[in-house]
């Protein structure tokens, strides 16, 4: 005590003089700002912490139980469920096509996404103008939007019936006979090696559209001048598009793929309706969230449902937080 | 280095019947400094863009030294451009900027690194070399667009209204940095502004244009002195040449409303050649003497204004006499502007009588507008 005290009492000596101004001028503004801010943060946040923190927080707690789902009662098991994660060959398969997923699905939207969305708006070289579009690209544009208007659900069974055999009504099948590619036709769903890269395919056909239109906007908020600076400097198109449009739409790409990360590591819908609730043939199409479902409403199985649950929270986090880092650039400001 | 050649150059954007440039025929020699000025919307950007190919020609064609360019890709041209707003490339440092078409070029990277250096040397940019564009000023970043325009060593430099985001002291220093770079490097220049005092201070030749058509082309001084028609008359010169049409009345002499003045025998035949009793007539503020009222002809101006710049004054008025009402119908402006002595500047509301100086006033056509010479 005596020690601290003429130690403390220095720097509340120095800080006087500006103490009561800045006291009298500030302390009630800064009261009724905190009250309002208050009042209006207190019901969002309510809403989040019983719909979204408590279930997750539940989710954990039962993850360590043997709860069924259809009783009132429930047992502590402590990390059983996991352990017994760990040696279910059916959530490494899981786990292996949402890793799949996770590094393909991505890649290809993304580079999909930015190539379309740069000859829509930069690629073109058209007589009227130096800067454009290529020919068409207002209609590409609503055309490529086709299928986020979609639900998913019709995607699924959509592409259910382009995979299917020929005597299915199967597109792709029909159209390899058709044009004498016989030895090429197969049983897309019916054999399990396929499954998994049907469903890449899928996922980045319904998402690509949305790339496009986000990466457009990226793309026409960048100065047209820019863009002609780029074409006098003697850039070819790609030029353009590594040095001059990537850089300048990087931050919107970083933003589309921790999107496309959290929606690769989902892949419930399409996976459930396309190759049901048992991820299709062997089982070889399965992914996480198709297992929790399955242990869940088919198995009965809560608890171990929960604890796939958690463990794709976890994943999904950690692959979030990397992705931020690792795609971190300096921000680029325009104009 | 090289001469640059418009032949009926046109430019008709799509969905418009006027053409933006109208068969522009122009001849820009070889290290010269052109300036091509005019209201906005008359088509002198899209005349520098169709240079650089940054607009399509329609019909004639566009030649840079013996090379007909008309429909070459911009890349091409051995061109360089510095835009309105600088372009630069916001993710580049400086130095990054003044290379990037170099290193696209694949010039080996030791020589892209001398080049830039010495055009940072003669811009100033040195210790800017690696800072990005948002890390500077608006001078700054416009002299680093200048570089990317200089290090490439093309065969013409292409300006389109690059001083127009600088403030206006800025403005005034850089107008004569570029002016004497320019003579310094001897590199074919065009450069587009609005701002007559630019054209006027900086170009070899200024290019005056309106509603896409060429007014004239003529050195700086030239066009003060002999501009083509009315609207070069009124564009060229501030403040702004006093304009307005006359009567043609008995004696060799123009009246309107109390203002009189003299006509000379070759123009008097020229406008009754063309059938007409009307004649406009225009004076530079500095043409205009004040004289005591008891002289023949002059005219009578009742001072609004009155504006001492220390070494000039100026004095706006409006006409004075009963019929003023019925003479600014049909004067330019409805203000009579003169240059008088400084420091003996009339009152303000006093009446004064100005008369021209002998062989300053330009006489125009009432019908076309075109100069009618003496």
């Amino acid at each position: 005590m005596t020690l601290s005290t003429p130690a403390g009492r220095a720097p509340a000596k120095r800080a006087r003089p500006h103490r009561p101004q800045t006291r009298r001028a500030s302390d009630p503004m800064r009261r009724g700002k905190y009250l309002f801010i208050v009042t209006f943060l207190l019901p969002p946040v309510a809403v989040y912490a019983i719909y979204m923190l408590s279930p997750y927080l539940q989710a954990i707690y039962i993850s360590m139980t043997d709860w069924s789902g259809l009783t009132a009662t429930q047992n502590f098991i402590g990390f059983d469920n996991y352990v017994r994660m760990w040696n279910d060959d059916q959530i490494r398969t899981a786990l292996r096509n949402n890793l799949i997923l996770l590094v393909f699905v991505p890649v290809l939207t993304l580079a999909l996404g930015l190539f379309f969305a740069s000859m829509l708006n930069v690629g073109g070289r058209r007589r009227n103008a130096a800067v454009a579009g290529v020919r068409g690209s207002s209609i590409y544009r609503v055309v490529y939007f086709f299928p986020q208007v979609l639900s998913i659900a019709i995607v699924g069974v959509l592409f259910k019936y382009v995979f299917a055999p020929e005597s299915a009504g199967g597109i792709i099948n029909t159209f390899l006979s058709k044009i004498g590619l016989e030895s090429l036709t197969r049983l897309w769903l019916g054999e399990p090696r396929y499954l998994i890269w049907v469903v890449v395919l899928v996922m980045t056909w319904s998402f690509v559209g949305f790339y496009v239109v986000l990466f457009s906007a990226a793309m026409q908020s960048v100065p047209r001048d820019i863009y002609e600076a780029a074409l006098l400097d003697g850039a070819s198109r790609f030029t353009t598009f590594r040095k001059v449009t990537l850089p300048l739409v990087w931050d919107t790409v970083q933003v589309g793929w921790v999107y496309m990360a959290i929606q690769a590591m989902d892949g419930f819908a399409i996976v459930h309706i396309m190759l049901g609730v048992n991820g299709g043939v062997e089982g070889a199409g399965d992914v996480l969230g198709v297992a929790i479902y399955r242990e869940a409403f088919a198995s009965s199985r809560f608890g171990y449902a929960a604890a796939i649950g958690v463990l794709m929270l976890f994943l999904t986090m950690t692959i979030v937080v990397i992705f931020m880092r690792v795609l971190r650039r300096e921000r680029v400001e325009l104009g | 280095m090289a001469t640059v050649t418009y032949d009926k150059a046109t430019r008709v954007y799509p969905g418009q019947d006027t053409p933006a440039v109208d068969s522009l025929d122009l001849a820009i020699e070889d290290g010269e400094f052109l300036v091509l000025v005019g209201p906005s919307g008359c088509g002198k950007s899209t005349s520098l863009r169709m240079l650089a190919g940054l607009e399509e020609v329609d019909a004639g064609s566009i030649r840079i030294g013996e090379r007909d360019v008309t429909h070459m890709p911009p890349k091409d041209r051995d061109i360089a451009m510095v835009f309105q707003n600088y372009a630069l490339y916001p993710h580049m440092t400086v130095a990054a900027n003044m290379g990037f078409a170099l290193k696209i070029s694949g010039t080996p990277k030791a020589e892209i690194q001398r080049r830039v250096l010495e055009a940072a040397k003669l811009l100033d940019l040195v210790e800017y070399l690696d800072r990005k564009p948002k890390a500077l000023s608006g001078g700054q970043r416009q002299r680093v667009a200048m570089g990317r325009a200089i290090v490439r060593e093309p065969q013409v430099f292409l300006m389109d209204e690059p001083l127009s985001n600088l403030d206006a002291k800025l403005r005034v220093s850089t107008r004569t940095q570029i002016a004497s770079l320019q003579r310094r490097l001897g590199i074919t220049t065009v450069y587009v502004t609005h701002d007559q005092i630019e054209a006027m201070t900086m170009g070899d030749r200024v290019c005056v244009l309106k509603d896409g058509l060429l007014q004239q082309v003529d050195t700086p001084l030239n066009l003060y002195d002999t501009p083509a028609n009315v609207f070069v008359a009124g564009f060229i010169g501030s403040p702004a040449m006093n304009i307005a049409t006359f009567d043609i009345i008995e004696g060799g002499r123009a009246k309107l409303g109390e203002a009189d003045v003299s006509v000379p025998r070759s123009v008097l035949t020229k406008v009754s050649d063309e059938g007409s009793d009307l004649v406009t007539i225009g004076f530079r503020p500095e043409s205009l003497v004040p004289v005591s009222s008891e002289d023949v002809g002059g005219i009578p101006v009742t001072v609004d204004v009155v504006e001492e710049l220390g070494s000039d004054a100026f004095v706006y008025g409006h006409p004075a006499g009963p019929k003023a009402a019925e003479q600014t119908d049909r004067m330019r402006s409805d203000t009579v502007i003169a240059r008088v002595e400084p420091r003996m500047a009339p009152a303000k509301g006093e009446k004064i009588v100005l008369k021209v100086r002998e062989g300053e006033s330009h006489f125009f056509s009432v019908k076309t507008g075109e100069r009618i010479p003496q």
